[in-house]
């Protein structure tokens, strides 16, 4: 059974990897401009998902802390939104069946856009600007996730499938 | 037992999540300059890594999807570069008429974009260029079709540029005539992918068709003279009727710009250094003894010169030493004495 866990884990940690590999190598070099899929923030989703509330939180800390240093228009916006999407991923799947792939890119599309909405606002965008962002860039890139993330749960669903807090 | 073992969890996952929330929001609201300097920190450790991936994708994307284009670019400038040779030794032959010294150029560093998945990308850059190849904070960032920016933060191996579309960029800027000078500044309404630009500061007698090219000035010494910044597009608002506000389609576009030019050693514009005139060792010498009697002229050379003429001579230069060091002084009022300097205050006391 510690095997298996151990297993498990193991299998976790390689399909993250794996998505940060998507992340910084493949999307830089397959897409250009502001409408690719963002593979970090499908492994937020899916590790929110699988493990709590409060694992989702400060998953999205850091995954938001690495995001502002890599685009420091404002410092700590990222941070902000990504623990919250983390936080509430966690939290809704007691509502849905969050094993089904078409409830996952659901909730992908939403984390996208929510993210957005809350990095927006944070860092300040004028009213204009946010109402154009959030009505025409932010579901365009919620919907490539959405779609990059099904793909994904179809060829690795089962990698994905363990609860991290219930082990 | 089970029932307080979930309560637990779920305290933890409160507490958890408030301690996030906190810290993020300590973050937002610490002083940017603290936030660059954490930023610049994960950049250089933790996140080194992923930066250094990132840069060989966007390596591999460049050499290959863009290499046609600029293969067909470089045979552009093959060819207009044939002319271009004529020119300069032009232009070297009439700055030596007018003994003005050589102007230098800046030269420039490449620089691969790595976006980020952020919505605010735009207003920022990373690049993949850093101190160790030569960045300064301040280096304006270009790309073929125009201006971009200015660098913001230097790493050793990556840097910040801060576009046009940071709510805090400005530039100087005149159009293409020359003729009519203000501020070009991110439109107060827009988000990092569809800010525009306003063209500020521009008195109501003048005005701009549509269309016209607006470049940077040179004024403020960041920004050389002549990046296209942007085209007007028509009159944004009318102030008061004193000013009117233009709005500028940009040159450039950060948001889908992947590769770029960092201007290096495009130095503060110093009008004295650029009209430096070269030293003249007959000048020199009146400068050291200026003539108390008529000097006596050498046969076949020019006329005797009187001391009315010398006077007149020296209180021209006098002038133009004056003129220029004012303009100097407007112009750049708290950059430090420019090493062309001392040889122009020297010109002013000849």
């Amino acid at each position: 059974m510690t095997s298996a866990k151990a297993a498990n884990r193991l299998q976790l940690t390689v399909a993250l990897g794996l998505l940060l590999f998507l992340q910084f190598y493949v999307r830089p070099r397959l897409f250009d401009g502001r409408y690719a899929p963002d593979f970090v923030m499908i492994g937020l989703v899916l590790l929110a998902l699988r493990s709590g509330p409060g694992m989702g939180a400060v998953a999205g800390f850091l995954v938001g802390l690495a995001s502002d240093a890599l685009s420091p228009a404002r410092f700590g916006a990222a941070a902000l939104a990504n623990t919250m999407v983390g936080y509430l991923a966690a939290q809704t799947r007691a509502f849905f069946f969050a094993d089904n792939v078409l409830v996952n890119a659901g909730f992908l599309f939403g984390a996208v856009w929510l993210r957005d909405l809350i990095v927006l606002v944070a860092s300040g965008s004028g009213d204009q600007g946010l109402a154009t962002s959030l009505l025409i860039d932010a579901p365009l890139q919620a919907l490539t996730t959405a779609l990059a993330g099904t793909v994904l749960l179809v060829l690795f669903g089962g990698w994905f499938r363990i609860r991290l807090d219930q082990q | 037992m089970a029932r307080v073992t979930e309560r637990w969890e779920s305290r933890r996952d409160t507490w958890l999540f408030a301690g996030c929330m906190l810290l993020s929001a300590l973050a937002l609201l610490m002083p940017a300059s603290w936030g660059m300097t954490v930023a610049s920190g994960l950049r250089t450790t933790a996140l080194a890594p992923f930066v250094w991936l990132q840069e060989r994708a966007a390596e591999g994307r460049t050499s290959r999807t863009r290499f046609r284009a600029v293969a067909s670019e470089r045979d552009s400038l093959a060819e207009l570069s044939r002319t271009l040779s004529g020119l300069v030794d032009e232009n070297a032959q009439l700055r030596s008429l007018l003994d003005l010294t050589v102007r230098t150029g800046p030269g420039f560093i490449p620089a691969e974009v790595l976006h980020q998945t952020l919505p605010t990308d735009g207003r920022t850059l990373l690049l993949d260029a850093g101190r160790a190849e030569g960045v300064s904070a301040l280096d304006p960032v270009v790309t073929p079709e125009g201006l971009i920016g200015a660098i913001r933060e230097v790493d050793q191996h990556t840097s910040i540029a801060m576009t046009w579309a940071h709510p805090e960029f400005r530039v100087s800027a005149v159009s293409a005539n020359g003729q009519v000078a203000g501020i070009v500044g991110p439109t107060s309404t827009g988000d990092a992918s569809r800010t525009g630009l306003e063209f500020r500061a521009i008195t109501y007698r003048d005005t701009l068709p549509d269309g016209a090219v607006i470049i940077a000035s040179g004024l403020g010494g960041v920004y050389p003279r002549g990046v296209p910044v942007g085209t007007v597009v028509g009159v944004e608002r009318e102030q008061m009727g004193w000013e009117r506000v233009y709005r500028i389609r940009p040159a450039a576009q950060p948001s889908v710009a992947g590769h770029v030019l960092i201007l290096h050693g495009a130095t503060p514009l110093r009008i004295p250094a650029a009209f430096a005139v070269k030293r003249d060792t007959t000048d020199s010498a009146a400068a050291v003894a200026p003539p108390a009697a008529p000097v006596v002229p050498e046969a076949g050379t020019a006329p005797p010169m009187t001391p009315a003429d010398s006077a007149a001579r020296a209180r021209r230069r006098r002038l133009r030493a004056d003129s220029v060091a004012a303009a100097a002084a407007a112009i750049a009022p708290s950059t430090p004495t420019s090493p062309a300097a001392p040889a122009d205050t020297s010109g002013a006391a000849r």
